[in-house]
């Protein structure tokens, strides 16, 4: 167990309070006061913007967030509660009920590195006019790049937020965020896809650049499955960013809490490796420059860079503190990994920047080059499925099959197939243009080379 | 307490309205002032929220309570001319599009209503923001729902009464929300108030999850049937590709006609693939499918008299004899309309703009026993929970997912099947109902997330049979 709790402590990281002032302390203390002996109070203030351009409107809003959260434990039993507005200790708490839930020390994530808030932290949210035009501008590029494509909405979302937390055992936090999110759908004749990026800033969004992503999708898309597809094929695949990124983010239940040693047990070989020499994939909650970079998660313990992966070797799963504890392996390091979505969430362990690590002399150019037969997948073009009992996943993909490391023809409604062991371990090559999406955290991965998958047409 | 057989089922109360004390007339002077052309619709939005939810046992904290309040100013300007927004132009504000700009705030007070009026107006000057009263009553005590910490008890002792055990992990929540709108130009309709249970099951094979406008003994009964079905089916291989006869039980039809009528019929998804006012008359599936959406005819606890934009709600059909009646709209599509009909908008919350969809569907019963549904289907399966659909409102392709079934043998259902797809286009679906049930049964149809904004559905529906369907692993 955790030693006995501990008045708040400073505030760990963070800048000045910018006015916002919530009052932890009155409520750890009402908690104690009324039985409970872990008790952990939560404030969050956020502002955002959303633009959407859509099928004959556009529309704007403001959101003003005010929200807090507390969880407290008996001996016995826990509750979490959660409400708008300020956070007032007068609350009347509800009854707490099956098993008790302990809270975290200042020193249960281990020590906490120097961090200094990113500058652009402060800047102001996109106006509305600027961020309409944006819209706009993204949907005049679409008809530059494919005139009879249709940009179906854009939405634009850009925000910030401010987090206060303490808990009697004396961890104090602050952490803020910066977030901007752009989702745009387009259509051509009977195709539909979509693209969604993210940033720290909705100024850093490129109009031509969303438009081209949207244009090279709809092109393939439209094509279908190519002439003389016989059904399945076995060739090398160049998988773009943002394929290998989606199926990183499906294979999370592999990387992420306790359970992924379960998971990961029938994948591993005689030596204990489970993926290709070239692939390493690490966490890292304060990856500089990252959407979700954060000094500290969202019970106040220090975020960190793990290896999860590394050269084909799985090291460990990211763990919170908590799952440390339970794991009981003194070799485990757990990090800073356990988000509060929004302060209506119970917090659970997540990636922040869960990420396949690049290889900074590969470009992509290079691995397509090296493409003698095959395919180069630009998209996913629906979820993908993992079948865990029985090791494999399927996921609708769509590309340009490639010749002599050139692309011949467009390639859509195919699966990309195969078992867990093959896609983990027929990593052949990683290039340079590491690239995030979000997912569940931001989910990130160069292109990558594999060999050992199938396409399948699809029924 | 734990509920026994004989205990009437718990509906949440609602003598508590939040928000006796607005000053309706003044919020609506004010948002007058937004209005200030013509087809403007201003509105405000008061709304308060509880969810009480009793998580699986192992799995602290033990109880979670999550109390919410705000508030959400909006301007719709319809027939915007081009150009009158902000932007530089675009095919997106052609004449007869709208703009819409929304203030939403987490705090219910004069000062917030009067800091979103400037928001969304975007020209008022700080000097003319009015501030009516508009604080709500304060939160009763702590938040207690007994049914919810009983209910997984009742479950379990259901489930052992079949004489059948296996894991399940239950999540079982109470929602309950208050609404108050208050619109410019218009009367103010009475506040609205809903209140309703969910209950999740995570299995070893799977998840299964149900809403219930009460919380006993009944719905215990019908939560432990469907796990105990799913488990006798844990390990029934799926059925092989085959288009043969489906008989969807009534909770299954429910979903199908969410999907793929309900959904289809919205004005904004229909705006998709060209103008909703051209789906009026068209055929979309058999002569035996007559269908309508009634929030009024909802169950007690969840009925409404206005939509989530105030207006009144009505008895709206979608589809007699299989033909498109009249869309599902909102006042957005309705203003630009003739043929469309406000009554329809609803809103997941103070941060989302209302958008059309359906709150409670009916399919009206036929002439059908059991007998006669299953005859001549042997072969065939019947369905009874679809673990959800989707609809490619652009292709008209359309998905139901089911997680187990039953082959028909015989004229009834045999042995269980596993984990199956029924997949096709829309209209060729529904123009393979060739019987309808006699009895229908109300109930929750599920959650609907479009575009991401959750809200709970209702059905009235009966048993329905498609026949020449294609069913896929």
């Amino acid at each position: 167990m955790n030693g006995p709790p501990r008045p708040a402590g400073p505030l760990r990281e963070g800048p000045s309070s910018g006015g916002f002032e919530p009052r932890l302390a009155e409520t750890l203390e009402a908690l104690a006061g009324g039985g409970f002996a872990e008790a952990e109070a939560y404030a969050k203030r956020g502002r955002s913007r959303r633009l959407l351009l859509a099928t004959d409107q556009r529309s704007g809003s403001f959101h003003d967030e005010r929200g807090w959260a507390v969880r407290g434990a008996t001996a016995r039993a826990s509750l979490f509660a959660c409400g708008t507005g300020d956070l007032d200790p007068g609350t009347p708490w509800p009854q707490p009920d099956g098993l008790p839930l302990p809270l975290p020390d200042p020193d249960a994530g281990g020590a906490a590195a120097a961090w200094s808030e990113p500058s652009d932290y402060e800047s102001p949210l996109i106006g509305e006019t600027e961020g309409l035009r944006l819209l706009d501008a993204v949907e005049r590029a679409l008809d530059d790049e494919m005139p009879h494509a249709r940009l179906l909405a854009a939405h634009l979302e850009d925000g910030s937020s401010d987090s206060r937390l303490a808990n009697r055992r004396g961890v104090a936090a602050r952490w803020r965020l910066r977030v901007a999110v752009l989702r745009a759908e387009a259509a051509a004749g009977g195709a539909r896809v979509s693209v969604e990026l993210a940033a720290r800033e909705a100024r850093r969004f490129g109009p031509a650049a969303v438009a081209r992503q949207l244009a090279d999708r709809l092109t393939v898309a439209a094509a279908g499955t190519p002439e003389g597809f016989t059904g399945r094929d076995r060739g090398e695949l160049l998988l773009a960013p943002a394929v290998a990124a989606r199926l990183l983010a499906a294979l999370a239940p592999l990387l992420v809490g306790p359970a992924a040693l379960r998971l990961v047990a029938p994948l591993r070989d005689r030596r204990g490796r489970v993926a290709a020499d070239r692939l390493s994939i690490v966490d890292d909650g304060r990856l500089p420059g990252g959407v979700l970079e954060a000094p500290v998660d969202g019970e106040g313990m220090p975020t960190r860079a793990v290896t999860l992966i590394e050269a084909g070797t799985f090291r460990q799963p990211l763990l919170s503190w908590r799952d440390a504890r339970e794991i009981g392996d003194a070799r485990v390091r757990p990090s800073g990994c356990v988000r509060r979505a929004s302060w209506r969430d119970v917090p659970s362990t997540a990636p922040g920047h869960l990420y396949v690590v690049p290889d900074p002399a590969v470009p992509p150019t290079d691995l397509l080059a090296d493409l003698a037969r095959g395919y180069y997948l630009l998209d996913t073009a629906g979820e993908p499925a993992v079948d865990w009992r029985d090791g494999t996943f399927r996921v609708p993909v769509l590309g340009f099959s490639v010749q002599g490391g050139r692309a011949r023809a467009p390639v859509a409604g195919v699966w990309l197939a195969g078992s867990l062991r093959a896609l983990l371990g027929g990593v052949q090559g990683v290039g340079r243009d590491l690239t995030f999406f979000p997912y569940d955290g931001m989910i990130g991965a160069p292109s990558l080379r594999l060999t050992g998958l199938e396409l399948r047409a699809r029924g | 307490m734990t509920p026994s057989r004989t205990e009437p089922s718990a509906s949440p109360p609602f003598g508590q309205q939040p928000f006796a004390g607005l000053d309706r007339a003044a919020v609506a002077r004010a948002l007058s002032q937004l209005a200030d052309r013509p087809g403007d619709l201003a509105d405000a939005w008061f709304e308060r929220s509880e969810e009480v939810e009793l998580p699986p046992e192992d799995r602290p904290p033990g109880v979670r309570v999550r109390r919410e309040e705000g508030l959400a100013v909006r301007l719709l300007r319809t027939g915007a001319p081009p150009g009158s927004g902000t932007s530089a132009g675009g095919s997106h504000t052609g004449t007869g599009g709208c703009e819409s700009w929304l203030a939403a705030r987490d705090v219910i007070s004069a000062e917030a209503f009067g800091e979103a009026l400037r928001q969304a107006s975007r020209v008022l000057p700080a000097a003319a923001y009015p501030r009516p009263e508009v604080a709500p009553a304060a939160w009763p005590g702590a938040a207690e729902a007994p049914e919810v910490l009983a209910f997984p008890a009742a479950v379990h002792r259901c489930v052992r009464q079949r004489r059948t055990a296996f894991p399940v992990a239950l999540t079982v929540r109470r929602h309950r929300r208050w609404v108050q709108v208050v619109g410019s130009g218009k009367l103010v309709p009475e506040p609205q108030a809903e209140g309703f249970y969910s209950v999740v099951a995570e299995l070893p094979w799977g998840r299964w999850g149900a809403l219930f406008p009460a919380l006993g003994a009944a719905e215990a009964e019908v939560v432990a049937t469907a796990l105990v079905e799913r488990f006798r089916a844990r390990e029934a291989p799926p059925p092989d590709p085959f288009r043969g006869a489906v008989v969807l039980a009534p909770a299954a039809a429910a979903v199908l006609l969410h999907e793929a009528v309900a959904h289809a019929l919205e004005a904004d998804l229909l705006a998709l693939g060209g103008d909703p006012e051209a789906a009026v008359g068209v055929r979309f599936g058999s002569p035996l499918l007559n269908v309508l959406d009634d929030p009024a005819a909802a169950p007690e606890a969840v009925r409404r008299s206005s939509d989530d934009e105030g207006n009144g709600v009505r008895r709206r059909w979608l589809l007699r004899g299989g033909v498109v009646a009249e869309p599902l709209a909102d006042s957005r599509w309705a203003a630009r309309s003739d043929v469309l009909a406000p009554g329809a908008g609803r809103r997941a919350d103070r941060h989302h703009r209302p958008s059309p969809r359906s709150t409670c569907l009916e399919l009206v019963p036929g002439d059908q026993d059991d007998a006669a549904l299953f005859a001549g289907a042997d072969g065939g399966l019947h369905l009874a929970e679809a673990e959800g659909g989707d609809l490619d409102p652009l292709t008209g392709t359309f998905r139901l997912r089911f997680a187990s079934g039953r082959r028909i043998r015989d004229g009834a259902p045999g042995e269980p099947v596993g984990a199956c797809r029924l997949h096709g286009r829309v209209a060729d679906l529904l123009e393979a109902v060739s019987g309808v049930g006699r009895r229908a049964t109300p109930g929750g149809a599920g959650w609907c997330a479009k575009d991401g904004h959750k809200l709970p559905v209702w059905a009235t529906c009966p048993a329905l049979r498609l026949d020449g369907v294609e069913i896929v692993p």
